[in-house]
């Protein structure tokens, strides 16, 4: 399966050196990962208008659950910060390529479209995990983001783990 | 002192009907001072501690401190919590002795025990 554009966009934010001089600023980081709790969300619901399949239906309604608590947390965190989080370049490629992807998936349908969600929520989770890990949670200098996105990635990588074992229940590469 | 934190949804299930049984069996009566309770913490996606030994009559209190939803769902069914989200606490009653398989709903590879001793 060819990386999804968000992919890409998170992929080169990795390659970047812990240091790099353009790294996000926290109102950055915060528009980011809520864009991306909510771009999973919205794949989450085309899942469940698709999908016939228990297991991914279980998945997705998961997804819908946990990242919209964590979304809200993060809402919660920003009332009471009484900032607003910054749109970016990040943000912007994850909505472009998450666009794309709806598109491709939406024309799949059965077992194809299982695979193709689960294979994509896989893939979607490690990069945002290690972009979370690496990128996010190093850069950030406000003590209550920090905290928030390293319980949010508590979550994240346990859906990384769910992913892992729905792609290897759904036997896509036979 | 039985009962939990009033910010929090609560739910009693008595396991009745063995319940009962139990308080009238042959020792029922023994010195026991009175209902307990214990607290099960909910965070990085498992029970803390995973397994609880308590009486007959006591209670177990889950509170979740993790960002996602959980629920303390028995095996079998019998009793469950409401949906429980962050710094949410339920509290169960158990009326029953016998060991209590539990699990989280949202996220079953969290499991947990209950232990229940006669009075």
């Amino acid at each position: 399966m060819k990386p999804t554009l968000s992919a890409l966009a998170l992929a080169g934010l990795l390659a970047l050196p812990a240091a790099a001089a353009d790294k996000m600023n926290d109102l950055e980081i915060a528009h980011t990962a809520y864009t991306a709790g909510q771009i999973d969300i919205r794949y989450a619901h085309l899942a469940l208008a698709i999908s016939e399949n228990a297991a991914v239906r279980e998945f997705a309604e998961t997804m819908i659950r946990d990242h919209s608590a964590v979304n809200a947390a993060a809402g919660a965190l920003i009332a009471e910060l009484n900032v607003t989080p910054q749109d970016n370049a990040l943000s912007q490629a994850l909505a472009t390529g998450a666009a794309d992807k709806r598109a491709e998936l939406v024309a799949l349908s059965g077992h194809a479209f299982d695979c193709a969600y689960a294979t994509n929520e896989l893939g979607y989770h490690q990069v945002v995990n290690e972009t979370v890990a690496e990128k996010f949670i190093p850069w950030t200098t406000v003590e209550p983001l920090t905290e928030l996105l390293r319980e949010a990635l508590v979550t994240f990588r346990v859906h990384e783990g769910h992913a892992e074992h729905m792609v290897a229940g759904l036997k896509c590469g036979s | 002192m039985r009962l939990v934190s009033t910010t929090t949804r609560r739910r009693f299930l008595s396991l009745a009907g063995a319940g009962i049984a139990a308080a009238l069996a042959p020792g029922a009566g023994r010195a026991h001072d009175g209902p307990h309770r214990v607290e099960v913490g909910i965070s990085a996606f498992a029970f803390t501690p995973r397994r609880v030994t308590i009486r007959a009559g006591d209670t177990v209190v889950w509170t979740n401190r993790d960002l996602a939803p959980h629920t303390a769902t028995a095996d079998e069914a019998g009793w469950e919590t409401d949906r429980l989200d962050r710094g949410q606490s339920a509290a169960i009653t158990f009326a029953t002795p016998g060991r209590h398989a539990y699990f989280c709903s949202f996220h079953p590879m969290m499991t947990g025990e209950v232990v229940v001793e006669p009075t």
